[in-house]
């Protein structure tokens, strides 16, 4: 029992951990709210873009279009401010844009993921290269740069009282990702259907109504995450947004989310987010030289996630046990 | 028939976690016999092959391989000796052509170059199968190969490798007619050049047909050990049973036809290609209806269809005279369905999930939400309702369903359904695998359910349970009902009677 506590708890507990050693090493530079607000605000698009892409996770899907989706989602609406003048309106034209680009290719992946009965990687990974390709259309492949008007360079850049406005957005969106795992029954689907597809279906869960929403979802949190890096930048750009898909798949595979599906908190995954975030954070103030950061990142992420595989065999041994008594003799 | 023993199992003890599955159970193979091995489910068959073929250790005993004493502690320990096992998995790989797959991992090479030498491979391939006399070419691509001829290529890979003894465990389940007797003819022949075969299956028109001795587990302990001219249909059946016909507890029901009733399920010439055909039956309110019949009789893809799991072709249902398609599961279980599939593991619940969310997981919509969110107070109290109602042990609501035992967790599967309104009730081998106290409680349940009037459709290969829980028997055989038990004196010989096809084979 003792063991199962500090599994629930282990994600704070190496947050807390992080923080005190870095609060030690450098008392001045570390816990100020200057620092910390910082921290924060570079894991925001992460903390946004998490809080959708877990549901595909979950289903032991995963969603590598994300990246692409987002420099779609920033070029759309930086494209429409461009063409109407950066006019107030055209900001919620632009988002509105973006916000359907990303709900449509969500909803293709999980139509092709259900109903063709593609490997979910394999899609995502297709559509990484499809969705990358129509932005560079779309923009000549050029960056196009957006300083006006000041509600689309507020998105990403606005400050709230210590904070910027992408942290309030991430805590929303956060809290909105929360309540449907947690409270709604569509979030009790979600893992019925990833722990187990063949038990969902009979118990006459739509499977392939859950995978597809579960996917818009994940479209729809990209293109969002989209909007705001490309208020953060001022800028749209095709590439903007490439890479991210391993930084929240990382953040969720270190927050505990099983790559398996049906197993997985979306706070852990947040949690996993601030741990690469301060991770970042610290070797600069520390002073490792930015050549030798990748290499540092990269074997804490292995670390991280071998002992979380662990736990995991661990606790699937004692899954194999209990049921031991349904071997079948025929 | 020489009289040279090629195998011996003495004395096989083995236990899973104290309950003991073998005990001191011998098996003896002579070279160029076919010995079968018989049993009810969970007599302990399977758990003997798998000793035998090194995928568990024994507990005490010994095996003797031509009279010498050997140790069997992996598939290629087994495979070293000369004994290659024909599982109803095959192992073939489909990708691969037909000489690709019995030359695996050994294949012939060009010279020293490390390079494989197609061309003889072939060769070797065609020699062996001309030995043999099987209807196979080296050059076909295993996956586009009937079931029947991959088994063919399994064996060939098993005899290719010089063994000396086959074991076969249910090797006709999923083979059509004309395929088994192909594969029947083989085995006469292989018998003829001087190989063993061990023989595992339930049908006894096969064993009747093929063996030359057989030995019957029971309860996992020796019940028979019957020579060629012993083996006779009922002595067998008898014998499995292991009862005298007319004597004891469970092996004898007096039905009565309800008279007084109403029709609630009414299945009308439901027919499902290649599966089953032609179904009709009427179940009457409150009654349980067994439904028995080999593993292959199509029981199970009929329940499923009714349930709305897989679609029928042709036919109707009809639930309290109304005509009812079951297009999809959910629509199902609004009319009042509930459904316990046979895979309790696969299909039954979710492992990681507590026993409180496997109970909602059909229940959704009884439990009442506010602005989106699910009120846990209900489903919690939903929860505790089942664990009381089903005696849930642990009684903890949180717990993963997982890390449940067998029986506690089929109680988890059934208990869901207990909180709607139910109309009707499948339930394919409830108590497959749990242990005798949760059966009762599952029997009991059963009972409780049908005297409110709730339809059951109980499909099992136990027969104990067939006719001591069932109002009315079907038996199912080639996807067909054949036989009806409704009124008057039924016995386990008289299902498996039906069930076997044996008054066909003597007749």
């Amino acid at each position: 029992m003792k063991r199962i506590k500090f599994e629930r708890y282990s994600k704070v507990l190496l947050l807390l951990l992080f923080i005190a050693v870095l609060t030690i090493l450098k008392p001045k530079s570390f816990p100020t709210v200057g620092n910390i607000s910082n921290v924060l605000w570079s894991i925001s698009v992460i903390g946004i873009l998490v809080s959708g892409t877990v549901f595909p996770l979950l289903l032991g899907g995963i969603d590598l279009s994300i990246g692409s989706l987002m420099g779609l989602s920033a070029c759309i609406t930086v494209i429409s401010i461009q063409k109407l003048n950066y006019a107030n309106q055209s900001v919620f034209l632009g988002i509105g844009c973006a916000v359907i680009a990303g709900l449509v290719v969500g909803g293709f992946h999980g139509v092709v993921v259900t109903v063709f009965k593609v490997p979910p990687f394999l899609v995502t990974f297709a559509t990484q290269s499809i969705v990358l390709g129509i932005t560079q259309v779309l923009t000549n492949n050029k960056i196009i740069s957006c300083l006006s008007p000041k509600l689309f360079t507020s998105i990403g850049l606005g400050r709230i009282g210590p904070f910027t406005f992408p942290i309030y957005l991430m805590l929303g969106i956060v809290l909105i990702s929360y309540f449907v795992l947690n409270k709604t029954v569509f979030g009790r689907y979600v893992y019925a259907v990833g722990g187990n597809i063949e038990a969902a279906r009979i118990s006459g869960i739509d499977h392939q109504f859950v995978t597809v929403v579960s996917y818009m979802i994940s479209g729809l949190t990209a293109a969002i995450g989209g909007v705001v890096l490309a208020s953060m930048t001022q800028q749209g750009m095709a590439s903007t947004g490439s890479g991210y898909e391993t930084d929240v798949i990382t953040a969720a595979v270190v927050g505990g989310v099983s790559l398996a599906g049906g197993e997985g908190k979306i706070q852990d995954a947040v949690i996993g987010a601030i741990l690469v975030g301060l991770l970042n954070n610290g070797m600069n103030l520390v002073g490792v030289p930015s050549t030798n950061q990748g290499l540092i990142k990269g074997l804490v992420i292995i670390g991280a996630v071998a002992l979380d595989v662990a736990n995991k065999n661990d606790n699937k041994i004692r899954l194999f046990k209990a049921g031991k008594g349904v071997k079948k003799d025929v | 028939m020489s009289s040279e023993v090629i195998l011996e199992a003495k004395n096989i003890y083995k236990s899973f976690s104290q309950v003991p599955v073998l005990q001191d159970v011998h098996l003896e193979v002579a070279k160029g016999e076919v010995h079968a091995l018989m049993g009810e489910n969970g007599a302990g068959k399977s758990t003997l092959i798998k000793i035998l073929t090194g995928a568990y250790t024994k507990d005490q005993g010994s095996i003797l391989w031509k009279g010498q004493e050997v140790e069997i502690n992996s598939l290629k320990d087994c495979r070293q000796l000369g004994v290659s096992c024909i599982y109803q998995e095959l192992s073939v790989i489909p990708v691969l052509t037909v000489a690709q797959n019995i030359y695996l991992g050994r294949e012939p090479k060009i010279g020293k170059t490390g390079l494989i030498d197609h061309k003889r491979m072939n060769r070797m391939t065609q020699a062996l199968i001309d030995q043999y006399n099987f209807p196979l070419h080296p050059k076909d691509t295993v996956g586009d190969l009937g079931i029947g001829l991959r088994q063919l290529t399994e064996i060939l890979k098993g005899l290719s490798a010089r063994s000396e003894l086959l074991i076969m465990d249910e090797p006709t389940a999923s083979l059509s007619g004309k395929e088994a007797e192909i594969l029947f003819g083989i085995i006469e022949s292989l018998k003829e050049k001087g190989f063993s075969v061990i023989y595992i299956s339930h049908r006894l028109e096969e064993v009747y047909r093929l063996s030359d001795r057989l030995t019957i587990l029971r309860d996992g302990k020796n019940k028979a050990l019957l020579s060629r001219q012993e083996i006779e249909p009922l002595k067998m059946i008898q014998l499995m049973i292991g009862k005298e016909v007319d004597e004891s507890e469970g092996s004898v029901k007096i039905l009565t036809e309800k008279k007084e009733s109403k029709t609630a399920l009414k299945v009308e010439h439901l027919t499902c290609k290649g599966k089953f055909e032609d179904v009709s039956f009427t179940v009457q309110e409150g009654e349980i209806i067994g439904v028995g019949g080999l593993i292959g009789a199509g029981r199970t893809e009929l329940v499923r269809c009714i349930y709305g799991a897989d679609k029928y072709d042709s036919g109707a249902i009809y639930l309290h005279g109304k005509k009812f398609v079951p297009s999809s599961i959910r629509k199902s279980i609004k009319q009042g369905l509930g459904f316990v599939p046979e895979d309790r593991r696969g299909q039954g619940f979710i492992p990681l999930l507590s026993v409180k969310r496997n109970t909602a997981l059909t229940n959704y919509d009884l439990i009442a939400k506010r602005a989106l969110a699910i009120t846990s107070k209900e489903e919690l109290d939903m929860c505790l309702k089942a664990i009381r109602k089903m005696d849930i042990r642990p009684d903890d609501p949180d717990k993963p369903v997982g890390l449940l035992s067998g029986g506690n967790q089929q109680k988890v599967v059934l208990g869901k359904w207990l909180m709607r309104e139910l109309k009707v009730l499948i339930v394919d081998e409830p108590t497959a695998g749990i242990d005798v106290g949760a059966k009762d409680e599952i029997y009991n349940l059963l009972r409780m359910l049908a005297d409110n009037g709730v339809v059951v459709i109980l499909v099992s290969s136990d027969l104990q349970e067939l006719l001591r829980v069932s109002d009315r028997i079907l038996v199912m055989r080639k996807g067909k009902i054949i036989k009806e038990f409704s009124e008057g004196t039924v016995t386990q010989a008289d299902i498996l009677e039906a069930a076997s096809g044996l008054k066909e084979v003597r007749s």
